[in-house]
């Protein structure tokens, strides 16, 4: 999911951080009036949360293992304007400090993956879970659903943008200068691969967790609704 | 994303990895050699030129150049060349070659055939435009993660962190980065000391659906954790003088050798898009 440097022209990196930077600055704003003084080191702890959640290796059938991104999960905890944030913080230092995932592209690895991931996540689970109590069992599937289509969802855009580059960018004679897969090529095996495997470890994973906290630590899953709550008011 | 490997094993490996990696990487930038003397602030900058040129750039000599000037910096910054080698080839530029290889053929990149040849019964045509997007993309990849990985293993993590105010981002951002990049290290030691104790009790040999219970408990008792330190390192903050807005020490250099170094990168960055 993360698009490294040298896979996106120049003009598809400019356009997504043009496209980020009303967002970052919306979600510091938004983030500054719901977040309590005493949460401000949540932020960070959740960006540390969201960053090695993917050392987690999910078992799957077969003997393999798959990791899960956990952009919906930190959504479901934080609210996703907080996600958008940690996400972001975690997606800076991956690029910066360790070298994973594009400097050039951070803008487009944010709007997949800390944008359109958690927001479209956090309303599908708030559409499924309608008006369930916290610790029903339709939380837990709605969080599953969540995660399922929030990871499809991104990775379409991520297989959009990949395919967009031999259109946007080639020479005279055709040849390719940045990703050189088409959108008949790029967008399949993007989603193809999320459809039959990696959605579902994102599904397994973000409803499991959800369910351990309903029957462990139920007031960190009303956190979010506290915050959410405060801003309404 | 998946690989066939035990996930106990698998998630233990990697933490642990990923811990022994940095300090490796802190040991580099702690060494004494050019890249290393340089202000953290004017070295970021004219690498961000550099990735720039190699976003930019339609000529593979100009990317072969960056790249051949990426090693030279590495050579004389007294990095090791085989982990600088290991450490920006795996795996982002290794997988890029592995997944622009089908692109070579005319079903993916139709145009002027260079060779043609068939397996097992189908013709297969390698295209000029093909083999050259081909090596273009992979050149691209390559030069660009050693100019990122050079930048990360020659600058102490905490400086570069600091050096993004140069680039007018937010104090917040900064300080949260910051934090952040601390408590990855912390959380990564739980992962590793999670995965030793349940290696210890269990062994390794458990069933996917168990082990999928085990991972996703393991999450929400490390969110449960993190929510817990958000209290303590409140008190940190407050007890230390936190009153709402961070502050940052800045401590930075800067010398002539800096300037020398930024005309230089300066030059060449005019020169090669003008000329690449």
């Amino acid at each position: 999911m993360h698009i490294p440097d040298g896979y996106l022209g120049p003009a598809t990196c400019g356009v997504f951080y043009a496209v980020m930077l009303p967002i970052w600055t919306a979600a510091s704003k938004i983030v500054k009036k719901t977040l309590k003084a005493r949460q401000v080191p949540m932020l960070a702890i959740g960006a540390a949360f969201s960053f090695v959640i993917m050392m987690f290796n999910v078992p799957i059938p077969g003997g393999s293992t798959g990791h899960a991104v956990g952009g919906v999960l930190v959504a479901i905890l934080l609210g996703p304007w907080a996600a958008c944030i940690s996400i972001t913080v975690a997606l800076v230092v991956q690029a910066l400090l360790f070298g994973d995932g594009g400097i050039t592209a951070i803008g487009a690895n944010c709007f997949n993956m800390a944008f359109v991931l958690p927001f479209v996540g956090y309303y599908v689970y708030r559409a499924v879970s309608c008006k369930a109590s916290e610790d029903s069992g339709r939380k837990i599937f709605a969080a599953g659903v969540a995660g399922y289509i929030g990871i499809n969802v991104a990775a379409f855009l991520a297989g959009f943008e990949f395919g967009l580059q031999p259109l946007l960018h080639h020479t005279a004679s055709g040849q390719a200068l940045y990703c050189p897969y088409g959108l008949n090529a790029a967008v399949p095996a993007m989603v193809g691969e999320h459809i039959l495997i990696f959605g579902w470890v994102e599904a397994i994973v973000t409803a499991l967790v959800v369910k351990y906290l309903q029957k462990h630590s139920p007031d960190l899953l009303l956190m979010r609704q506290i915050n959410q709550d405060d801003l309404s008011h | 994303m998946f690989k066939k490997s035990n996930f106990i094993e698998r998630s233990l490996t990697g933490a642990l990895s990923f811990i022994k990696g940095s300090i490796f990487a802190e040991g580099y930038a702690s060494r004494i050699g050019f890249l290393q003397s340089l202000d953290p602030r004017i070295k970021a900058a004219t690498f961000l030129l550099f990735l720039l040129q190699i976003l930019f750039t339609k000529n593979i000599l100009v990317l072969l150049y960056l790249y051949a000037l990426c090693l030279m910096l590495a050579q004389v910054s007294r990095i090791d060349l085989l982990f600088f080698l290991k450490r920006t080839w795996v795996f982002i530029p290794l997988f890029s070659l592995f997944i622009a290889i089908p692109a070579l053929f005319s079903i993916f990149t139709p145009g002027d055939p260079l060779v043609s040849f068939s397996l097992i019964g189908h013709k297969l045509t390698i295209t000029h435009q093909g083999l050259s997007g081909a090596e273009l993309f992979v050149t691209r990849v390559i030069t660009s993660v050693s100019f990122v990985v050079l930048l990360s293993i020659t600058t102490k993590h905490f400086e570069l962190l600091k050096v993004l105010r140069i680039f007018k981002i937010p104090q917040v951002f900064v300080m949260t980065l910051g934090m952040c990049y601390r408590y990855i290290y912390l959380f990564a030691e739980i992962i590793e000391d999670t995965y030793l104790a349940i290696k210890s009790r269990v062994g390794t040999l458990v069933h996917y659906k168990r082990g999928q219970h085990l991972v996703a408990w393991n999450i929400a008792y490390l969110w449960h954790r993190s929510y817990q330190l958000n209290e303590e390192v409140y008190k940190a903050m407050l007890s230390r003088g936190y009153a709402g807005e961070p502050a940052v020490l800045t401590d930075f250099r800067f010398k002539p050798k800096d300037l020398v170094w930024f005309i230089f990168a300066a030059i060449m960055f005019t020169a090669m898009r003008k000329y690449g």
